[in-house]
């Protein structure tokens, strides 16, 4: 099942992505599954990379808030 | 009143002499430092004390001066000798000659010193602080934490005007890789005797703040040498081991390895080796992340692949078994249809023989080849004669040949059959 994006943490999304390519990698999934798959590892992909390199406007505010 | 009494100068005079008498010389003595602060003339102005090794209650105490002249050179050989600047809170041991002045009182100067003690002590002071963590079992509790893979929120304790807290800032935030990192500070005073509970109570405040960081940083500019007391300290070390964030060191200092080095989950030398090491965990994270990627890509693809040359190998089965079926089914009618044609054939060659040979025989017994062959047809008022037994002479007989009838009358009758064999 799909998670949420906004609620999965980096570690999740790599955790999920990591067990997707594994099972392409063994080869258990016939290519319906694959297509969807990828699609899904696709998304969290675009998640980690941006988690990674763009900054959050929001995220900095709260720590600057902090007195 | 008979007895001699003295003026408070004339008996400060005489134990001023008593001393100048009784310790002419200087004297090695050991101590801890304590208050050291330097005036405008640059003559350094301290406390000695003596703590009960147990209590920790002092048990001595003494003023102490070094004169600027002896203050310059002992306090740059002391730095380079220990890479730790004379300040309060050191072991020394230092030459001292006794002084009592009048007006001032009891106090010693300094004239030598030697750091190789200082060194020694900060030394046994390290062991016993790393003996005493490792004994409750706190040692290494931060090096065991793991750092998460996204590491990018990171809590500086650092003083916000060093130079290295700037350095470390413009190392990170600047990385050449463009990877996204957030920075708080956490203000301390990282030297003097306030350093230690400063640090402390930054620390406490991250801890309050911890759900928000990934990474603590303590760091401090560089500098040839510096207070390091604090970073021996054990209440110091005690907290950081205990941290439930990683911590990185990056105290600006290149030949100690303090007791915060020890317990801190990594330890690096400079400000701005700590903002490499942090980027350089990105950069692996990144990388591992690139890895699946391709991995997702090729094998995603080489499954693509496998399938559709499987297709195009079923496909191929599909023409060649259909084509090879058809061929034999086309074999079967043919060989049904040959095998009919010839039973037919066979059939109508037979029923054309007979025919013929019925014709032939027909036609052979025929009355007209009959007659042909040299019989002849005998009829009595048109009907056929073959027994003797209905004729008397005089009946007319009319006897067909192959060319015509003959008309005859009976004119006697034999019962003398013509010879079989004849």
């Amino acid at each position: 099942m799909h998670t949420d994006m906004e609620k999965i943490s980096y570690t999740e999304a790599k955790k999920e992505l990591t067990e997707i390519v594994l099972a392409i990698e063994t080869g258990e999934l016939d290519v319906d599954a694959l297509t969807e798959k990828v699609k899904r590892a696709s998304e969290l992909i675009l998640f980690c990379k941006e988690k990674l390199t763009r900054t959050d406007q929001e995220l900095q505010k709260i720590l600057d808030d902090i007195a | 009143m008979t007895e001699e009494s003295f003026t408070l100068s004339e008996l400060n005079r005489r134990v001023k002499n008593a001393i100048r008498d009784h310790l002419p010389d200087t004297y090695w003595m050991r101590a801890e430092t304590s208050d050291v602060r330097r005036n405008q003339n640059g003559h350094c102005y301290l406390e000695f004390i003596e703590k009960d090794a147990a209590t920790q209650h002092i048990v001595a105490r003494a003023r102490g001066v070094i004169w600027s002249n002896i203050f310059q050179m002992l306090s740059a050989y002391f730095e380079t000798e220990t890479g730790q600047s004379f300040t309060s809170g050191l072991s020394v041991l230092v030459r001292v000659s006794v002084e009592f002045h009048e007006l001032y009182g009891y106090s010693l100067t300094v004239v030598d010193i030697d750091p190789s003690f200082t060194l020694g002590e900060i030394a046994r002071n390290r062991q016993q602080v790393l003996k005493q963590l490792e004994e409750e079992g706190v040692l290494t509790l931060n090096r065991e934490l793991e750092l998460s893979e996204l590491t990018c929120r990171i809590a500086v304790i650092s003083s916000p005007t060093a130079a290295g807290y700037g350095d470390f800032c413009d190392q990170l935030l600047q990385n050449p890789y463009g990877f996204a990192f957030y920075t708080k500070l956490f203000p301390a005073i990282m030297q003097g005797e306030r350093s230690e509970s400063s640090m402390i109570a930054a620390l406490e405040k991250v801890f309050q703040y911890s759900h928000l960081f990934d990474a603590v940083a303590i760091i401090r500019g560089g500098g040839a040498a510096s207070d390091l007391n604090c970073f021996d300290s054990y209440a110091m070390a005690v907290n950081v081991a205990q941290f439930p964030l990683p911590v990185v060191s990056g105290i600006g200092h290149e030949r100690d390895v303090t007791v915060l080095d020890h317990v801190a989950h990594t330890r690096a030398k400079t400000p701005t080796a700590v903002a490499e090491f942090f980027i350089t965990h990105m950069e692996k994270t990144a990388s591992e992340l690139a890895d699946l990627e391709e991995r997702l890509l090729s094998q995603s693809r080489s499954v693509l692949q496998e399938e559709a040359s499987q297709v195009r190998l079923l496909t191929k089965e599909v023409v060649h078994l259909s084509t090879l079926l058809l061929q034999k089914e086309r074999a079967l009618v043919q060989k049904i249809s040959d095998s009919m044609t010839y039973v037919l054939g066979q059939r109508i060659q037979d029923q054309v023989h007979f025919v013929e040979t019925t014709r032939q025989y027909i036609r052979m017994v025929s009355p007209a080849n009959v007659l042909k062959r040299g019989y002849t047809l005998t009829t009595k008022q048109g009907k056929i004669v073959t027994s003797l037994q209905k004729l008397s002479p005089g009946d007319t007989l009319e006897t067909h040949f192959r060319d015509g009838v003959a008309t005859s009358v009976v004119s006697g009758v034999s019962s003398t059959p013509l010879s079989e064999t004849n």
